[in-house]
């Protein structure tokens, strides 16, 4: 609290964290989708129409609820970090309005023709209409990315006489190698979530002896998506994504693993609570030298613990980041062995009789949820203290003229809103669902 | 170059209000020309679908004033804090009513949402012309471009002003007047049986109306931002954009009595366009007027972003624009005609 910029963090970091469970699950089902529809035109099935059908509505619900909370993200670089803006403004900017023009205009457009107009376009068209949308979110997806890649580990910059970012050169910016790691990882992660979701949704059907059809294509497309997606996300994206972790953000590592002090053949610690007072990890169960292996490919090599870093560059809240971390790669490990097991069943032919199995389906919808959020907050705090890491510090970057009451207000004000917009997203959500996916194209 | 910028930055706003403000005029009429909740649906209909699209011009804005004028956006987005998010609640909420209006069938449900819908859609549009009413007549802005505002001070137009203030307001009510008419000749063009009728007839009064105060705001403005008016004489584009306006406020009038509503609907396009291209031609170079002390405004010269990045946005605008009039043609074309609220409701 004694953090000047406490309340500008919460309030980007709540509003973030809400937008985001809405795109990644439309980012999720788009390839989903554009599967279906290609199914359908190639051989005719009526079955894999109606699920691209239902899942588009699914699809253009959660779109409108991504739209409404996503344009105050993009106002808050102005209203709320105007030190951020001005001072790298040169650059991100780039890639903020580039999301803009060219991803979001093309989602946007497409989106309603995607959802409505099957039988107006015709079979062809409303493929394109398909492929359109699923081109737009991932672009999309790319752009945001390559604005945080920046913050992560800045590239194609030049600091000017004025002490801000100039643009110095654009592909060393738009190339920045932690955006491609980070996209890899992070879409692989909203394809988990797209292919649990589909999974949970048969699982529902099927449990109650509902759509029987269709019930069996949503599991046996959310498993395939599901199981390959859950592997991908862990190796090799996730792998990159930690050796850059390990390469050019030491302080972040080792607060991840609760590594206090530093030394070779160091462990990766499976659970434990992190002691930041007494710089220990209480109650860890650890296996020796995986986390230099992980780290550096080679069991034997040093990685370096908080103590190796100045007081001033640890993560701000290592407890979190902790927890974070240990959260995420906890249920990417559970969902490649759900998904596993599914997928087995789903070849042996059984999968439709293993209630047990069902039932952890439906269950596990809102887990890839849990970890794509833990996720992004191991990499949101695994950044602190920096905004721009290593040039830019946090609290230089909020906007100095907004007082913190205000911020408050808003704050409070988002969060009733989207408690609102949340029960009605669930409820429509809810009726999609029970009214399943029968529908006749729509004129 | 940037000059470039700033033409590219006003046409992006002027996009987002010419369309949008279609949704903002039908929508604050929802009411007055949906007296039943059958008419209601034939509004959310005309412009259901299209809402999205509309919006997703006000990002691009967004995007582009961020790339454009880093310390603009900086300066401009703090200092009005509250009354943007003002603005961001509104649209959540406008868009939500929509969303979630037709997926329940029952009288209750769709009132309450109507009701929400329309109330939103008005606040949207004062709020608008609130806020270009306060560009014009600046910001208390000091010598490091930063300033704040409260919502109201004395409602005078200099020194320490207010968001709120009597010019300001003026401005919001001919903005409320502008979008109603606009709207209302959308509606007429896009609607048949008595949504028709009575936006047509709407339209008709609001025209004269909306006229008429378009010269009174004209004298206000002469007093409160002198040098809008005075920028233009050596202006010729202003010119060109004041026979914009003349020429679009005309085609609207006369468009509307002679039931040619296309035509009506193109003037009133012309007509917001020609005046925020004149207001944006009048105003340059200055983009934040500083109404404590003219040296310390900003101009485009004093926020634009470096060189290169400039050069390089310039590059790839054009492409992205092009892009995005293919996909204007493609749902002026999916979209066009007459809309039947049960077939062309979509669900909403």
């Amino acid at each position: 609290m004694n953090d000047p910029a406490f309340w500008d963090r919460l309030q980007f970091a709540f509003t973030i964290t809400y937008h985001y469970l809405f795109p990644q699950l439309t980012m999720g089902l788009a390839p989903l989708l554009v599967y279906w529809k290609w199914r359908a035109l190639r051989t005719g099935d009526e079955g894999y129409a109606r699920a691209a059908r239902f899942w588009a509505r699914i699809f253009g619900l959660t779109f409108a609820v991504g739209v409404v909370t996503g344009i105050p993200m993009e106002f808050q670089f102005g209203t709320n970090w105007a030190g951020f803006s001005r001072y790298s403004g040169n650059l991100i900017g780039q890639t903020l309005a580039m999301e803009g023009m060219f991803a979001f205009f093309m989602e946007s457009a497409l989106v309603g023709a995607l959802v409505w107009g099957e039988r107006r376009l015709g079979a062809r068209a409303h493929f394109g209409a398909a492929v359109g949308v699923a081109l737009g979110s991932w672009l999309s997806g790319y752009f945001i990315l390559v604005t945080n890649a920046f913050m992560q580990h800045p590239t194609g910059f030049a600091v000017a006489a004025d002490g801000r970012l100039h643009l110095a050169s654009m592909a060393g910016y738009l190339g920045n190698p932690w955006a491609f790691a980070m996209f890899a990882h992070n879409q692989m992660a909203a394809l988990v979530t797209g292919g649990f979701a589909v999974s949970a949704v048969g699982a529902w059907y099927a449990l109650r002896g509902e759509h029987s059809g269709q019930a069996r294509l949503f599991l046996r497309s959310g498993i395939t998506v599901g199981l390959l997606a859950s592997v991908l996300v862990a190796f090799p994206t996730g792998d990159i994504q930690a050796k850059m972790v390990a390469a050019h953000q030491g302080p972040a590592l080792a607060a991840m693993e609760g590594r206090f002090h530093s030394g070779n053949k160091a462990e990766i610690n499976l659970i434990g609570q992190p002691d930041v007072r007494g710089q220990r990890l209480d109650n860890p169960i650890r296996i020796p030298g995986l986390l230099s292996f992980l780290a550096f490919g080679n069991v034997q090599s040093d990685v370096r613990g908080l103590d190796a870093f100045p007081a001033d560059t640890w993560p701000t809240n290592i407890e979190i980041l902790y927890y974070s971390f240990h959260i995420m790669a906890g249920l990417g490990t559970i969902f490649v062995v759900l998904m596993g097991a599914g997928a087995v069943q789903l070849l042996r032919g059984h999968l439709e009789q293993s209630r047990v199995l069902l039932w952890l389906l439906l269950s596990a919808f809102p887990f890839p949820f849990i970890a794509n959020t833990a996720g992004w907050t191991v990499a949101e705090l695994g950044r602190q203290p920096w905004l721009v890491y290593g040039l830019f510090r946090t609290e230089q970057g909020v906007s100095a003229v907004v007082n913190s009451g205000a911020v408050v207000f808003t704050l409070v004000g988002f969060v009733g809103l989207y408690f609102v917009v949340g029960l009605l997203y669930f409820s429509l959500f809810c009726r999609e669902l029970s009214r399943g996916p029968v529908e006749a194209p729509h004129d | 170059m940037i000059e470039a910028s700033y033409a590219i930055l006003v046409l992006m706003l002027t996009a987002f209000l010419v369309l949008e403000g279609w949704d903002f005029g039908a929508g604050l009429l929802h009411f007055v020309v949906g007296r039943n909740e059958r008419d209601r649906g034939v509004v959310i209909a005309a412009i259901g679908p299209l809402w999205i699209w509309h919006e997703v011009w006000l990002v691009a804005f967004g995007g582009m004033t961020f790339v454009f004028f880093p310390a603009v956006m900086a300066s401009a987005f703090a200092g009005y804090y509250l009354a943007l998010f003002l603005l961001l609640w509104c649209l959540i909420l406008r868009g939500v009513a929509i969303e979630a209006r037709g997926h329940m069938r029952d009288a209750l449900w769709r009132e309450a949402w109507d009701f929400a819908f329309a109330t939103s859609n008005l606040l949207l549009s004062v709020l608008i012309g609130v806020a270009l009413g306060n560009v014009i007549r600046g910001e208390p802005l000091d010598a490091d471009g930063n300033f704040t505002l409260s919502f109201f001070t004395d409602f005078g137009v200099h020194g320490e002003v207010g968001i709120l203030d009597w010019y300001t307001i003026s401005i919001g009510i001919f903005t409320v007047a502008l979008f109603a008419a606009h709207g209302a000749s959308y509606l007429a063009w896009r609607t048949e049986g008595t949504v028709h009728d009575r936006s047509e007839r709407l339209a008709r009064c609001l025209w004269p109306a909306v006229l008429t105060l378009l010269l009174g705001t004209a004298v206000e403005t002469a007093r409160v931002r002198q040098e809008l008016f005075t920028g233009m004489i050596h202006r010729p584009l202003a010119w060109l954009a004041l026979a914009c306006v003349a020429g679009g406020g005309l085609a609207a009038l006369v468009g509307q009595w002679r039931r040619r509503e296309s035509a009506a609907v193109a003037g009133s396009c012309v007509l917001i366009s020609g005046l925020m291209a004149a207001g944006a031609v009048g105003v340059f170079p200055v983009m934040l007027h500083s109404t404590l002390a003219a040296g310390d405004s900003v101009t485009a010269y004093r926020g634009a972003a470096d060189a290169r990045g400039l050069r390089l946005a310039l590059s790839w605008w054009p492409v992205a624009f092009v892009l995005a009039v293919s996909y204007f043609v493609f749902v002026f074309r999916y979209y066009r005609g007459k809309v039947r609220a049960d077939t062309d409701a979509q669900g909403y």
